[in-house]
């Protein structure tokens, strides 16, 4: 009887390193494999859950909110038709700064092409500012491939999967982002600061012309990791120590990283 | 036993889908509460010192899988904290039947106070400099005020599994 349960135990264990291996092998490495296996495990629990309280909270929130959904609706056709006439209004200034990228051999922004992609979860700890979308390797995205909504630059693809993808935000502590400003002579290292918190540029010369509310775009750098030209942050506050000769500054991110239900990947890979 | 490592492996599983799918997205002042901390500390307090700190390992491990933190780092601070519970277990300080109400949840509370700063030196020590960025404190705060809400609930549900077991205190 022993032995027979014995048995059973040793075949459970045998099935459960072979499922583990192969999971490991077909991931491509040991860590990736091992965070798949983790994930394989957490998936159907958290499947289950989502399913059984999703209704509960759509229709706690329907029932308490109704108003403020007819007023944000009604908010959003407004903001519909204003972004519809700017589209309109800037087609011919596009057209004008495609044609003069493309002279300075730069990959134009505007004609890269896309995936649009659902946020699935936000980032679960308190540390790392990220979020998985519902797309993967199988509709063509790549670690690396920078992600835009909202308004501007989000982050960027940092691991991806057969059919989701994790996207590490430009507030991240670990984020830098290479970007410009003005006339696009001085460029800038934007660090992230964690979650929740604003971008800051650090030890931009005196000469540059800033004020609040100036616009800093990707630099698009040889090697950087983003194409040149997508809005990052806007000046917030300026910081300036007395004798020095540098400026900081605290800058909102342009794209609105609190409310994300939709993100477009851009299928660019640095370096190209 | 087995019955017991059947509803240990099931909580712990449960328990770490409950905090990605309900607890992460449901922040508190801006902050995610960590569950996935309060489980091992309640086993501990159960004074079952080994099934706690294994508890504490996988299921910081299985929540890394979800997370883009150092990998393994969640559950060394999980480990720690059922180490540091267990001593207190042990003697059943904490116990929910013999001890006055409050005991359970104020350990708790120390526990979820002490753990994102345990977190971040951790962080600090493997090279990771960057964690400290944020705001800590406010972490510490939510993290013990909802440890101590949240502590007798876990500590019974632990104490269940504990019994399921028959793990004595060790």
């Amino acid at each position: 009887m022993a032995s027979a349960r014995t048995r059973r135990g040793v075949l459970s264990g045998t099935v459960a390193v072979i499922l583990v291996l192969v999971i490991i092998i077909a991931s491509g490495g040991v860590l990736s494999g091992i965070k798949a296996a983790g994930r394989a495990v957490v998936a159907p629990f958290a499947w289950v859950l989502t399913e059984v309280t999703r209704p509960i909270g759509n229709a706690f929130a329907g029932a308490f909110n109704y108003s403020d959904v007819v007023a944000q609706n009604r908010q959003l056709r407004a903001e519909l038709g204003r972004a519809q006439m700017q589209g309109n209004e800037s087609s011919a200034m596009l057209q004008q700064l495609e044609e003069v990228t493309t002279l300075q051999n730069l990959p134009f922004v505007g004609s890269i092409r896309v995936v649009t992609a659902q946020v699935t979860t936000n980032s679960p700890t308190n540390f790392s500012a990220s979020f998985t979308i519902a797309r993967g390797t199988d509709d063509g995205l790549l670690a690396g491939m920078p992600v835009v909504g909202n308004g501007g630059l989000i982050g960027r693809v940092v691991a991806v999967s057969a059919h989701s993808a994790t996207v590490l935000m430009i507030t991240d502590a670990t984020a830098i982002t290479g970007a410009t400003f003005g006339n696009g002579h001085t460029d800038v290292l934007i660090n992230g600061r964690g979650v929740d918190e604003n971008v800051v540029a650090t030890a931009v010369p005196l000469s540059s012309p800033i004020t609040p509310g100036t616009v800093f775009t990707t630099s698009g750098l040889s090697g950087g990791l983003y194409p040149p030209g997508i809005p990052v942050a806007t000046v917030q506050t300026v910081l300036l120590t007395p004798g020095a000769s540098t400026y900081d500054f605290s800058l909102t991110p342009t794209a609105d990283l609190h409310h994300l239900g939709y993100v477009d990947v851009m299928l660019w890979e640095p370096g190209t | 036993m087995t019955r017991g490592l059947v509803a240990l492996a099931l909580c712990t599983v449960m328990l770490v889908a409950v905090q990605i799918t309900i607890i992460s997205p449901l922040r508190i002042a801006g902050v995610v509460v960590m569950v996935v901390w309060l489980w091992p500390v309640s086993l501990a307090l159960t004074g079952r010192t080994v099934v706690s700190v294994g508890a504490g390992f996988v299921t910081g491990l299985l929540f890394d899988t979800h997370s883009l933190t150092p990998f393994g780092l969640t559950g060394v601070v999980g480990v720690l904290l059922a180490l540091a519970a267990a001593q207190l277990g042990r003697e059943g300080v904490g116990d929910l039947d013999a001890a006055a109400w409050w005991v359970t949840p104020a350990l708790a509370a120390a526990a979820g106070f002490a753990a994102p700063l345990i977190f971040v030196i951790l962080g600090f020590l493997t090279g990771h400099t960057t964690l400290w960025r944020g705001n800590l404190g406010v972490m510490m705060v939510v993290n013990a005020v909802a440890f101590f809400v949240l502590a007798r609930p876990l500590t019974r549900l632990a104490q269940r599994v504990a019994e399921s077991g028959g793990w004595s205190r060790t």
